[in-house]
């Protein structure tokens, strides 16, 4: 289903301002930007790239086991997911993204939540 | 020009920072708010190397002096992001005193976008490497389907034409007491059994011209003339057949199970096409056909039957025996004979 959002919304390059965008704002983000602070760039825009291009069920899949060794040092908590969420969200309606396909998107990054907040398991 | 009126063009100049600085001590002269953005603002009397400590001073000296120009990029630490800045320093051509103009472009987006689209074809390089393998195996799968030249055809046209071959050859071979092993043995002993043989039978086949059509159970059925015709395939077939005689009896003499067949050829016309849209399969009809399925019965265990109407073909290459005339259901009355290794393929292994 989420496999056309990738395509419908324009593929790469109406996907590449959202990746853009979206990295910003996480950058910015006063509750999370911090986690990213040090990170090296073009390892972080890979990162997000691949990741959302994953959720729109773009040319990637990202494993959970992935998800979980990216994060598994950070201590993420459920509001950090939480405004990671939110500042997605804002991003894709933004950019245009009918509600619909934004709860499409959400519920796929929700079925990440575990993933991405599992600490310490390596 | 004053310094004044300089700082006041380029204060417009905005998003690109600039700064002046003397060109025999690189001391800070000016500049603009930009650059006191990035490198913070430099204090009176600050030399480019203090605001700038990333940047090697003789680099710059020695490129000024060679091209007149330095190019570098520096990165910055502003707040969380890393600033990505292009510097090129290039000096006034104020004969008198000798300034330089140190330029800072912020190139942060197209590094970010840069890395984004490595990311992304790195992603589409894989998926298209995944593809181009997912290919190579449906093409495989489909090559052992049909022949080649008929995959070609279904390829480009999408559908493959039924083809009359008016002069074929066919070999068709079958066990003796097949029923009977795969009742008495594990399912999986049977197939891999067939496999084995199979396997080596598709080599002869391919070695000696002819192509494997399919197997029905333990029976093996290849043809010659067709889709590429031969004007060989009476001898390719034979051929085959005394060398599928031969492996068995080789395999018998150092495997556990032993194997007998019976061999028919047959001559005469034949169509070949895919059967089915959703689960193709390529086959063969005609009366080659039908004639090597009748004659495979007439075999004894290890011999090869074929239909007199081959003799003048076969007769330099091999050795014919005649086994007179025989009533063939919906052939009827036909000569047949059967068919040996020649001389020369007894010689050459030393057996027969």
């Amino acid at each position: 289903m989420s496999k056309a959002l990738f395509d419908k919304y324009g593929g790469f390059k109406s996907i590449s301002r959202i990746v853009m965008d979206f990295y910003d704002k996480v950058l910015d983000s006063d509750r999370i930007g911090d986690f990213f602070d040090g990170i090296d760039m073009p390892k972080l825009i890979d990162h997000q790239t691949k990741f959302i291009s994953a959720l729109l069920g773009g040319p990637v899949s990202y494993s959970d086991e992935r998800l979980r060794r990216a994060h598994a040092s950070l201590d993420l908590t459920h509001e950090d997911f939480d405004e990671i969420r939110l500042l997605l969200s804002e991003t894709l309606s933004e950019h245009g993204f009918s509600p619909q396909d934004i709860d499409k998107v959400m519920i796929e990054i929700e079925a990440r939540r575990t993933s991405i907040l599992a600490t310490g398991m390596s | 020009m004053s310094i004044t009126a300089i700082n006041q063009q380029l204060l417009r100049a905005i998003g690109v920072g600039i700064a002046v600085v003397r060109g025999d001590d690189l001391q800070f002269l000016f500049s603009n708010g930009p650059f006191a953005e990035w490198f913070g603002k430099p204090e009176a009397g600050a030399s480019l190397q203090e605001v700038l400590p990333d940047i090697d001073v003789d680099d710059v000296r020695s490129a000024m002096e060679q091209t007149g120009r330095f190019n570098g990029e520096i990165s910055v630490k502003l707040k969380r992001r890393t600033l990505v800045i292009a510097l090129s320093i290039s000096s006034t051509d104020a004969e008198a005193s000798d300034l330089l103009v140190v330029e800072c472009q912020n190139i942060t987006r197209i590094r970010e976008l840069e890395s984004m689209i490595d990311s992304y074809s790195s992603m589409v390089e894989r998926n298209t490497r995944e593809l181009e393998r997912e290919k190579e195996r449906v093409e495989r799968l489909l090559l052992n389907l049909m022949p080649r030249t008929v995959y070609e055809e279904f390829k480009t046209f999408g559908v493959v034409t039924p083809q009359l071959y008016e002069s074929v050859s066919v070999v068709m071979l079958d066990f003796v007491n097949f029923t009977k092993f795969a009742a008495n043995h594990d399912p999986t002993v049977t197939l891999g059994e067939l496999n084995d043989i199979f396997t080596a039978f598709d080599r002869i086949a391919e070695q000696f011209g002819c192509e494997r059509i399919k197997t029905i159970g333990d029976a093996y059925l290849a043809v010659a003339g067709m889709p590429e015709p031969s004007p060989d395939h009476m001898r390719a077939v034979a051929n085959c057949a005394v060398r599928f005689i031969r492996y068995l009896e080789r395999r018998n003499q150092s495997h556990q199970y032993k194997w007998e067949a019976r061999i028919g050829l047959g001559t005469g016309s034949a169509v070949g096409s895919v059967v089915g849209i959703q689960k193709y399969v390529y086959d063969v009809f005609g009366s080659a056909v039908n004639l090597a399925a009748r004659l495979q019965a007439f075999a004894n265990p290890m011999c090869v039957v074929a239909p007199d109407s081959m003799k003048e073909f076969l007769v330099e290459e091999f050795h014919l025996d005649d086994l007179g005339k025989q009533e063939v259901r919906s052939f009827g009355e036909m000569r047949l004979m059967r068919v040996n290794p020649g001389i020369e393929l007894s010689r050459m292994t030393g057996r027969f």
